[in-house]
């Protein structure tokens, strides 16, 4: 038998990484759609700074930044080309089935700080919001966290779901579903249970999170427990995600 | 059966006593064949047969119920990543990202397999198959036979004892066809073991060296196609499913499959 010489897995993870950053940019309308909106949303509420405070503003428009980077970006792209038979045709290949979709989570980990990062320089420069370089660390590292929350989410919704038009409408509505009730329920404007109820799902516990991590001087128990039930989501819908998702459409 | 190739005497895919099922539907019973280097084999069989199952196991896409598999010497399950190295593989569906030009998704499976190729050697490789222009197109830009023509270069780019083609002259015209059965045969003729599945027998009868006739799941004949003709020719269902005098490969796998439209 002649010795079979296999790739290294850094090697075949670099060119994974060129190809799927490549294709981001490619796809540079739905990337601008996913940036532009919670900056549009921090510049609009400019004139809310002094009444809602600058954490809350920033949180809020990460939150939302978040949620259409782990619902809209990441899903749909795992859908669309798992049904297209991309990622079977990579898998017929020597490569470990971790380094494909590490590869496509390395390109969201990008998105998350690209996005959280003109966050800051936008609050910073329009809205005038200015923090402790602590909270700046704090808030990246902590957006990473809301990250890995919606990111699991939409792990889960591709696993569970096949059909990649289905699996667009159902982020579509978990989308709007998050961010409508998400920010009228923190506003009160929907009742005292459902703001409860908002406070401790997934879209309130990350913006609570983030928005104690940016002033890290006001962190309380409160936001400690919001941390801890940050982590629960993430972990609940990472291991759902990967226990339900499926390869290949069919 | 005829389990003998003539071309070489160890096997470069080896798979004994396959089982697959979907739930409670078993898709491939008790398969067993062999490639060897120098030969074309096809699988053939009837829509929902188990070529399609049995090819995934092959690639490592599902995991068999039972039996074994191994791939230029290497278990496909101890060994998967060392058996899909020595494997070339051109699945049925187009499944390039569309957002790649041809020269990036070239780099990006040469990179896969282990293979260093610059620029001159991407050019290289497309102007052997009358692409050299396409470099820089999308895939949807292509035509069929020439999404075929490439998707051929990259599942053999690194040089894979094993060749593996399910359906890849599907919806080709004939001059297409014939520029891929020609690949084909430089492949054998340079001693690569080939592995085609087909609805054509024309096709079959054209290319394979040996073929295996699979039907609900079991392989139900094995050996050349002359051998398979003549094996057959006074069978009473071929000769119903003789059409113009002369037993063909098509009426002796109606004759052992079937005429039921299978879904």
């Amino acid at each position: 038998m002649l010795e079979t010489s296999i790739p290294k897995n850094s090697a075949v993870l670099a060119a994974l990484l060129r190809a799927d950053f490549t294709i981001l940019w490619r796809n540079r309308r739905s990337l601008r759609l996913v940036l532009l909106l919670p900056l549009i949303i921090l510049f609009s509420w400019k004139g809310l700074v002094d009444k809602l405070g600058g954490v809350f503003v920033l949180s809020s428009c990460i939150t939302i930044g978040l949620t259409s980077i782990g619902l809209m970006g990441y899903t749909n792209s795992i859908a669309r080309d798992r049904d297209r038979g991309v990622f079977q045709r990579l898998r017929v290949g020597p490569v470990s089935a971790w380094t494909i979709m590490t590869s496509r989570l390395l390109v969201q980990v990008a998105m998350i700080l690209l996005m959280t990062i003109l966050i800051f320089i936008g609050g910073y420069f329009v809205d005038h919001i200015q923090l402790s370089p602590a909270g700046y660390v704090a808030g990246l590292l902590l957006a990473m966290l809301g990250g890995a929350v919606y990111l699991g989410m939409g792990q889960a919704i591709v696993g569970r779901i096949k059909n990649p038009d289905t699996v667009n409408s159902t982020t579509r509505l978990v989308y709007f579903v998050f961010i409508m009730i998400g920010m009228f329920g923190e506003f009160g404007m929907l009742g005292e249970i459902l703001g409860k109820v908002v406070v401790w799902s997934p879209y309130g516990v990350v913006r609570r999170v983030l928005a104690s991590s940016l002033a890290p001087a006001t962190w309380t128990i409160e936001n400690t427990y919001a941390l801890l039930a940050s982590a629960g989501y993430a972990a609940v819908f990472i291991v759902l995600g990967v226990k339900w998702f499926k390869w290949e459409s069919k | 059966m005829n389990e003998q190739s003539p071309a070489s005497a160890s096997p470069i895919l080896d798979v004994q006593h396959l089982n697959v099922s979907y739930g409670a539907f078993q898709a491939v019973r008790e398969v067993s064949f062999s490639v060897y280097g120098g030969e074309i084999f096809g699988l053939l069989g009837p829509n929902g047969a188990g070529k399609t199952s049995t090819l995934s196991a092959v690639e490592g896409l599902l995991k068999p119920d039972t039996g074994t598999i191994t791939v230029a010497g290497y278990d496909t399950r101890q060994k998967p990543l060392h058996a899909r190295a020595n494997m070339g593989v051109q699945l049925q569906a187009t499944s390039f990202q569309p957002e790649l030009t041809i020269a990036e998704i070239i780099r990006l499976f040469a990179s896969i397999y282990g293979v260093n190729l610059d620029d001159a050697a991407v050019k290289e490789k497309l102007a052997a198959i009358d692409l050299e222009a396409a470099a820089g197109k999308k895939i949807a830009e292509l035509s069929g036979g020439q999404q075929q023509r490439v998707s051929l270069i990259i599942s053999t780019i690194h040089n894979p004892q094993l060749v593996l083609l399910d359906e890849p002259t599907t919806g080709l015209d004939p001059q297409s066809r014939r520029q891929l059965w020609e690949r084909m045969e430089h492949f054998r003729n340079n001693g690569h073991a080939v592995l085609l599945t087909t609805h054509s027998m024309e096709e079959a009868e054209a290319v394979c060296d040996r073929i295996a006739i699979i039907d609900h799941g079991r392989i139900i004949a094995i050996d050349t196609p002359e051998a398979l003709i003549d094996k057959h020719r006074h069978d009473p269902e071929v000769l119903k499913a003789v059409r113009k005098g002369k037993v063909t490969l098509e009426d002796v796998f109606i004759g052992l499959t079937g005429t039921a439209v299978r879904s």
